[in-house]
């Protein structure tokens, strides 16, 4: 029955979806349309300001470097952030997919995503209370190794790299398990009756086959932090500027809406360009 | 010689015990049959020979090595899997050299010797593929080139055939009894059909409970089982009540105070029968026809009968008939009590 | 047990002890009577008595329960129709309906956020409650279509054919057939809409009205003004909340922990 649909099926599959898309529609894909006929204006039209059309705010992006900078600057941190949450997850994946067994492994995987369905904001805000100088961490460092030893940690880009891999750390453990997980333990076995010690197996076997799950956990993590700001405002102080801090800037505090929009296509631009790339590999690891 | 052989073998899991203290030998070059129901131990057994698991108490010898402290990797063996574990993101020629590549074989010799075993299996000329695009039978080949390219000492089959569907598995039995000839490696396989495993197997060793309760070659196995198990479990077996009904004449040899007799070794009459030393007078509940065969169902003082012979050999009664059973009593079998 | 599996558990230790740290010592901090976060720690709860006569702190909470509970209604009713209408029917372009459900999940709030700031200001709907509410339930709704459909996958499709061949129509087959099998994914998307609603900040930050904010956004701007430990305590009752929630959750819609 592919394709076809006879008419009064056709009208109820249309009742029961026209509600969702409508609201996905004026939410959603407007907004996205009207930032982008925004980032071509030279004001926002709600003033008394004559308003034109332009390619200035485009203009201002490749002119100066400032704003590509800032750009770069954000997507260093989420390469960082995204290698610190693979270095850090994939191998916890590991463990809890294939070595832990039966409630336990229910029990350990409920905690370990747990903090991620917690609210984000109040999750940053508790790594402020720990790393601020003279804080906890300082203190317990402290009685560890007496002596004068500070990280002060507080308002630098590793306090900032610490918080968002913090956040997004589940993202890459919950794909990465999910990938691990489909692996039949008999393909394990059968390699070491093959001889294959487990670095071998590891590397040959196991890695690949989970590969699309960990590339999506790396995107789920790479993306958002490419355009993250509530993060380093908090934990970065004044090195807390970065892409999404101006985009952030322009809409709240120096009111070039016109200009905020342009940055903000350039970053969906670039978002797009990353799923577009990755999404063969995540196709794939779908089927 | 025993190319493989299991002394006072125990493993327990937790409160369980899987395997109690079995004891067998596999002969070089023999294919051997673990057969038991599920739970019997027969996989566990399996898989201390592999070294997949590690024996509380007992030894594992592999062509005269002691192993049971030997894990899986450094054994030398091969195995198939239930499911085959093929490599999935391995290409056929990959997955049959894997074993090779992991024992630093150069890649010359690797690749002569992939293709050696695909043509042992009949799948020359299929060595790119992956093995999503093969069919069932086939990915059962590629599984069993990739067990034996290496040379192991010893074949582990782990219900080989089961997921295979019927006339696919008849032809596939034969196919590996033929390529277990032809490389003449010593193989020991699991499985719980009984047919599969008279069919193969030049030894069966029947467990349950995790115990052993009898090896030896089909026939002697099948002709004389140690007790009622395991001539019900090696096809169907009338085990003989204690107490006799009214009319029964049996002879027993002397000393055989347990016994059974196959529905195949009874005769089936209207009349009771003169010139025999063993009959039993019981009433037909059904006949079941089954082409050539059939089997009458016969009720013996309350106790169930079956009755197996060719279906023009078997006089035509009516349900509820009285009937007569009869044997020679060459075909009683003894067995021990219980 | 073979030093490989020791280390890999204790890594694992290590993952959960710095994934629950932070939250512990918050959590003890809102209970340390030091306003400055100072050590030696001297337990009182007047930071939660302050907390009860707060009233900017309480009148955001409300105003984030009052939006995640509207939010949980509509978007749970749009998501499982629309669920059930691309489980059920087969049609040109269901594709391209599928595929669009991802951008509101994929594309940075940020973008998402500011994109509707622009787009509410130029249709006079402009920044206030109405306009988080809107943003909220279409940040809701592909979670909701998403695990819905989830629970649609296992279910079988010759039920309703059953329950159609034996003269009930389309309605009756929803009502009696299909919703008391989706039962519980439908719960399981409904608590997730709550929490995509009661947790979200960065579009309630560009989309609330100053002074009229949710709690999130109370919290951010508090913070950005310097530490004050009723926030800390309010964190504290929220992380305890949503996790308390989410815990719920996993009760209903069990992520791949089996086997």
């Amino acid at each position: 029955m592919a394709g076809t649909l006879s008419a009064g099926d056709g009208r109820r599959a249309a009742r029961l979806l026209a509600p969702a898309y409508l609201w996905l529609t004026l939410a959603v894909f407007l907004p996205l349309s009207a930032m982008l006929f925004f980032s071509f204006l030279t004001a926002a039209p709600f003033g008394d300001k004559p308003v034109e059309a332009t390619l200035s705010n485009y203009r201002a992006f490749f002119e100066t470097s400032t704003y590509a900078l800032l750009l770069w600057k954000s997507i260093k941190l989420g390469l960082w952030v995204t290698g610190a949450c693979i270095l850090i997850g994939y191998p916890c994946a590991l463990v809890l997919a294939k070595q832990i067994r039966g409630r336990a492994r229910e029990a350990l995987f409920l905690l370990v995503i747990l903090p991620f369905w917690s609210n984000s904001l109040v999750r940053i805000f508790s790594w402020a209370i720990v790393l601020r100088g003279n804080g906890v961490l300082d203190r317990a460092l402290d009685a560890v190794w007496p002596g004068d030893v500070r990280l002060a940690l507080m308002f630098t880009p590793a306090a900032v790299v610490i918080g968002l891999v913090h956040s997004y750390l589940p993202y890459v453990i919950l794909t990465s398990y999910l990938a691990l997980q489909a692996i039949d333990d008999d393909i394990v076995e059968a390699a070491r009756s093959l001889g294959a010690r487990r670095l071998t197996i590891l590397w040959r076997l196991v890695l690949p086959l989970s590969l699309p799950g960990l590339l999506a956990g790396a995107v789920l993590v790479f993306v958002p932090v490419v355009g993250s700001f509530m993060e380093p405002r908090i934990l970065g102080g004044r090195f807390g500027t970065y892409y999404g801090t101006v985009i952030e800037d322009q809409f709240v505090a120096v009111f070039n809406w016109p200009l905020g929009a342009a940055l903000s296509f350039i970053l969906l631009a670039v978002v797009l360009l990353i799923l577009g790339v990755s999404s063969p590999v995540l196709r794939r690891g779908m089927q | 010689m025993a190319e493989v052989s299991v002394r006072g073998v125990t493993k327990r899991f937790g409160e369980m015990t899987a395997l109690d203290d079995v004891s067998l030998d596999f002969v070089n070059g023999g294919f051997f049959a673990l057969l038991g129901p599920s739970g019997s131990g027969k996989t566990t057994l399996l898989r201390v020979i592999a070294g997949f698991l590690f024996p509380d108490a007992g030894e594992v010898r592999i062509a005269g090595q002691p192993v049971e402290r030997v894990p899986v990797e450094k054994r030398e063996i091969g195995m198939m899997f239930q499911s085959y574990a093929l490599f999935p993101n391995l290409s056929v020629a990959e997955n049959v050299g894997f074993g090779l590549r992991t024992r630093k074989v150069p890649r010359a010799e690797e690749r002569r010797r992939v293709g050696e075993a695909l043509e042992l299996v009949q799948l020359e000329g299929l060595g790119e593929r992956k093995p999503k695009a093969l069919s069932g039978g086939q990915r059962q080949r590629v599984a069993l080139a990739r067990a034996i390219v290496t040379n192991p000492k010893v074949l582990l089959l782990d219900e080989p055939l089961s997921a295979l569907d019927k006339s696919l598995r008849v032809d596939m039995q034969i196919e590996l009894k033929r390529i277990q000839r032809e490389v003449g490696i010593t193989t020991i396989f699991v499985t719980h059909d009984q047919e599969e495993a008279l069919t193969l197997a030049d030894r069966i060793g029947i467990l349950r409970e995790g115990r052993l309760v009898q090896a030896g070659p089909p026939r002697e196995v099948y002709n004389a089982p140690v007790d009622a198990f395991t001539a019900r479990f090696l096809g169907e077996a009338n085990i003989l009540p204690d107490i006799l009904p009214e009319g029964a004449r049996v002879a027993l040899p002397s000393g055989m105070r347990a016994a059974a007799v196959r529905p195949e070794a009874l005769r089936l009459t209207a009349e009771q029968p003169e010139d025999t030393d063993n009959i039993l007078p019981g009433r037909l509940v059904q006949r079941v026809f089954a082409g050539s065969m059939a089997t009458c169902v016969v009720d013996v003082a309350g106790v169930t009968w079956k009755v197996i012979d060719r279906d023009r050999d078997l006089p035509q009664l009516s349900d509820d008939a009285a009937v007569w059973l009869s044997w020679d009593t060459a075909d009683t079998l003894p067995i021990a009590p219980g | 047990m073979n030093a490989l599996r020791i280390a890999g558990l204790i890594w694992l230790g290590l993952v959960l002890v710095f994934l629950y740290a932070p939250i512990l010592v918050m959590a003890a901090m809102s209970f340390n009577a030091s306003p400055f976060y100072q050590l030696p720690f001297d337990f009182s709860t007047r930071w939660y008595e302050d907390l009860a006569s707060n009233t900017a702190i309480r009148t955001a909470a409300t105003r984030s329960v009052l939006i995640a509970l509207a939010v949980t209604v509509i978007a749970t009713a749009l998501g499982t129709s629309a669920a059930l209408a691309l489980f059920r029917y087969d049609f040109p372009g269901k594709r391209i309906l599928q595929v669009l459900l991802f951008p509101p999940i994929a594309i940075p709030w940020l973008i998402t956020g500011t994109a509707m700031l622009i787009f509410f200001f130029a249709i006079g709907v402009g920044r206030g409650t109405p306009a988080v509410l809107i943003g909220h339930v279409a940040l809701a709704l592909p979670y909701v279509i998403v695990v819905v459909n989830a629970r649609l996958v296992s279910f079988d499709r010759t039920l309703e054919e059953a329950a159609r061949a034996l003269g009930a129509n389309p309605w009756t087959v929803t009502r009696r057939v299909t919703l008391p099998w989706i039962a519980p994914g439908v719960v399981a998307g409904a608590l997730f809409a709550f929490a995509v609603s009661f947790d979200q900040f960065v579009v309630s930050y560009f989309l609330a009205k100053p002074g009229d904010s949710t709690l999130p956004v109370l919290i951010y701007t508090s913070i950005r003004k310097g530490f004050t430990p009723e926030i800390n305590a309010v964190s504290t009752l929220i992380i305890v909340g949503s996790m308390a929630l989410m815990l719920v959750v996993a009760r209903f819609f069990s992520f791949g922990g089996h086997r």
